[in-house]
């Protein structure tokens, strides 16, 4: 399952409001290889979310090709691209969006029943995701009984559950403080380096965007510098190179 | 999914409660009223066909001569007449009257062919005296046996010396119909008239009702023509009419019940579906930023519509259960207060299956707005609603 390349071609989406038309990207391109962690950096309201909800497949673009895990998602229709979501993505949000009503362990094994897996099956990879964070000793807590940086490691384990080939994170480290931030940007290098994981993640925070191995910038709709900093190994022969 | 729904609903209990009981209420209420009707019309189905009831043409509460016996029982087609008084007494220890009849013993069971003896006989009651028979439900509810003594106090006919009227138990009784109930004493009226004769007694004089029993191959119509007309110039004018007939009109006579009940019943119904619509919308508001977690976890428009919708089938479920069970509890107490007007009064199975059924279609008719806001939800606009 892990094989989840991206691949985004002149990719445009605007908004009209109130008679002014916004353009939020604007024949947008982006590849990353499956595997690979980027980072998405940008200043507020360059898209970046927009982008990410995209490629996540929870919003569509006005035009261009989204292909993500080998699948061109505008082929698909609504239910159909929700089981893709519920396949292929894992999301990890700012703001956690954990279930308030359901526990720390039922908010991980949510995904899984749209899984064909079999009742202990779910147990098992709830339970085991919750171990990677680790935090199985807090299943039964619910989100209000937990720390920020807790909260986020069970969103990080929902996300994993299903063992997507694409996890998403939209500023997972915003809401964090500095310690708990570090302790979730090494679970998600963890995640790219021991699982192959392929993680786009978007964040303000240049320490953070520090765990990826790429680094992309946004402005206006529109791309512009990509740091490779240890990724194809061309690149980095290159940048030891002119060092 | 199925936890969610339930949580969603515990995370408001007191709303949540407050529904259900509304729906509660609302059952309850409907499943007795419907009951009563029910129980109304099953006894003006369950009359017979074969018995024509001779009352005043003034007024049921107007008494007939007793002379008028010899000249009814002589219209053709009357096989046998029999005849009721209310006597209106009391049973120790009760502050309301129940159903005691005095009748003409000699063919009372013959013209009710549905009383059969469960305990006793028809000979001990046709000694006379102060015999009496009573229903199996008055025998339960009272612990009186053959042989036993009943002291009864009537504020109809009230006794010059003081006593109290007392009867002695010659057979317990069950009616095969329900248009004769289990809790009423029967006793001779000729025991009545004998203390009358004795000027022991202080009340009105005169028979209630004759019922006439028709013999087989005449039509009741044409009886009934008949009798009316011995009486048409007095002295004192009759008016006859069929069981059925007669059994509709004491019916009328404690107002259009059927029609009251159907509009109090829907005027409820309307109530509690907008009560239970407002909490579901409500509910639906509170779960937008839930849904479109939920959403992006790649969960399908139809899960969140069953989301929805087993919310407010839980509301109403729960509701439409604990109402109809209410009911069935209070059946026996409310048969009780209800004492004589209605006699046989009980919780029917359709009206129990009329109060779930509509609890269900209110469950559904709530959800379906929430659901469907929920399945046209849009993921990002759901996911940035604050929660
Ligand atoms: N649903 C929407 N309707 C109208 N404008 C929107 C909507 N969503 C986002 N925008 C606008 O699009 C721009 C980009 O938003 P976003 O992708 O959230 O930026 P970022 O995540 O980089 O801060 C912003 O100016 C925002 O106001
Ligand atoms: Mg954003």
């Amino acid at each position: 399952m892990s094989d989840a390349n991206i691949s985004i071609q002149s990719v445009s989406k605007a908004y009209t409001r109130a008679g002014e038309t916004l353009v939020v990207l604007d024949k947008l391109d982006l590849e990353v290889p499956a595997g690979e962690f980027y980072a998405l950096m940008g200043p507020s309201g360059s898209g970046k979310t927009t982008l990410l909800n995209i490629i996540g497949g929870l919003d569509r673009p006005d035009s261009g090709l989204v292909e993500v895990a080998s699948e061109e998602l505008s082929q698909l229709s609504n239910s159909e691209l929700a089981a893709w979501r519920a396949d292929n993505v894992g999301f990890i949000f700012q703001g956690f969006n954990l279930i308030p009503v359901l526990t720390a362990y039922e908010n991980v094994a949510l995904p899984l029943g749209l899984q064909p897996l079999s009742k202990s099956e779910r147990h098992e990879h709830a339970m085991y995701a919750l171990e990677l964070v680790g935090l199985a000793d807090r299943a039964s807590h619910r989100p209000a009984q937990l720390s920020g940086g807790q909260a986020q490691r069970v969103a990080i384990a929902r996300a994993l559950a299903t063992d997507p080939g694409l996890i998403v994170a939209d500023e997972p480290t915003g809401d964090l403080d500095r310690e708990s931030a570090d302790s979730v940007l090494e679970l998600m290098s963890r995640l790219s380096a021991e699982m192959h994981k392929t993680i786009l993640m978007v964040t303000h925070d240049p320490l953070a965007a520090e765990s990826a191995g790429t680094i992309v910038r946004l402005d206006k709709g529109r791309l512009g510098s990509i740091d490779h900093k240890t990724a194809a190994p061309g690149a980095a022969a290159a940048g030891k190179g002119t060092a | 999914m199925l936890r969610l729904v339930f949580r969603n609903q515990l995370k408001h209990g007191l709303r949540s409660l407050c529904t259900i009981g509304a729906v509660a209420v609302a059952m309850f209420l409907l499943c007795v009223l419907r009951s009563l009707v029910s129980t109304l019309d099953s006894a003006v189905q369950a009359s017979a066909s074969n018995r024509v009831i001779v009352q005043s043409a003034v007024s049921l509460f107007v008494s007939l001569p007793e002379s008028y016996y010899s000249k009814i029982v002589a219209v053709e087609g009357v096989e046998k007449l029999t005849h009721w008084n209310w006597f209106g007494g009391k049973y120790p220890n009760e502050q309301q009257p129940l159903n005691q009849f005095g009748v003409r013993m000699e063919t009372f069971l013959d013209v009710y062919d549905e009383i059969v003896f469960i305990d006793g006989s028809r000979q001990a009651f046709e000694r006379g005296g102060n015999s009496c028979i009573i229903g199996k439900d008055l025998a339960a509810k009272y612990g009186y046996g053959i042989g036993d003594r009943i002291p009864i106090e009537s504020e109809l006919y009230t006794r010059t010396d003081g006593n109290v009227w007392e009867f002695d138990v010659a057979g317990i009784y069950e009616s095969k119909t329900s248009n004769v109930d289990n809790m009423t004493l029967f006793f001779p009226y000729n025991y009545l008239d004998e203390a009358r004769d004795a000027g022991l007694v202080q009340g009105p004089v005169g028979i209630s009702i004759y019922i006439a029993r028709v013999a087989p191959g005449y039509d009741p119509v044409t009886i009934m023509a008949a009798i009316d007309e011995i009486y048409e110039n007095g002295p004192q004018r009759v008016q006859s009419s069929s069981e059925a007939t007669f059994q509709a009109m004491f019916v009328s006579m404690v107002g259009n019940i059927p029609l009251l009940v159907n509009s109090i019943g829907l005027g409820v119904l309307a109530a509690v579906l907008m009560a239970t619509l407002n909490t579901m919308l409500m509910a639906a508001r509170e779960q937008i930023h839930d849904m479109g977690i939920l959403k992006a976890l790649g969960f399908r428009d139809g899960h969140l519509s069953m989301l929805m919708m087993g919310q407010s089938l839980l509301l109403a479920i729960v509701g439409g259960l604990l109402g109809v069970g209410a009911a069935m509890l209070a059946g026996p107490f409310i048969a009780y207060s209800l004492g004589t007007n209605f006699p046989g009064y009980e919780i029917h199975q359709s009206s129990v299956n009329l109060a779930l059924g509509l609890s269900l279609a209110l469950g559904i008719i709530a959800g379906i707005l929430p659901a469907w806001r929920a399945r046209s939800l849009a993921v990002v606009d759901a996911l940035s609603a604050r929660a």
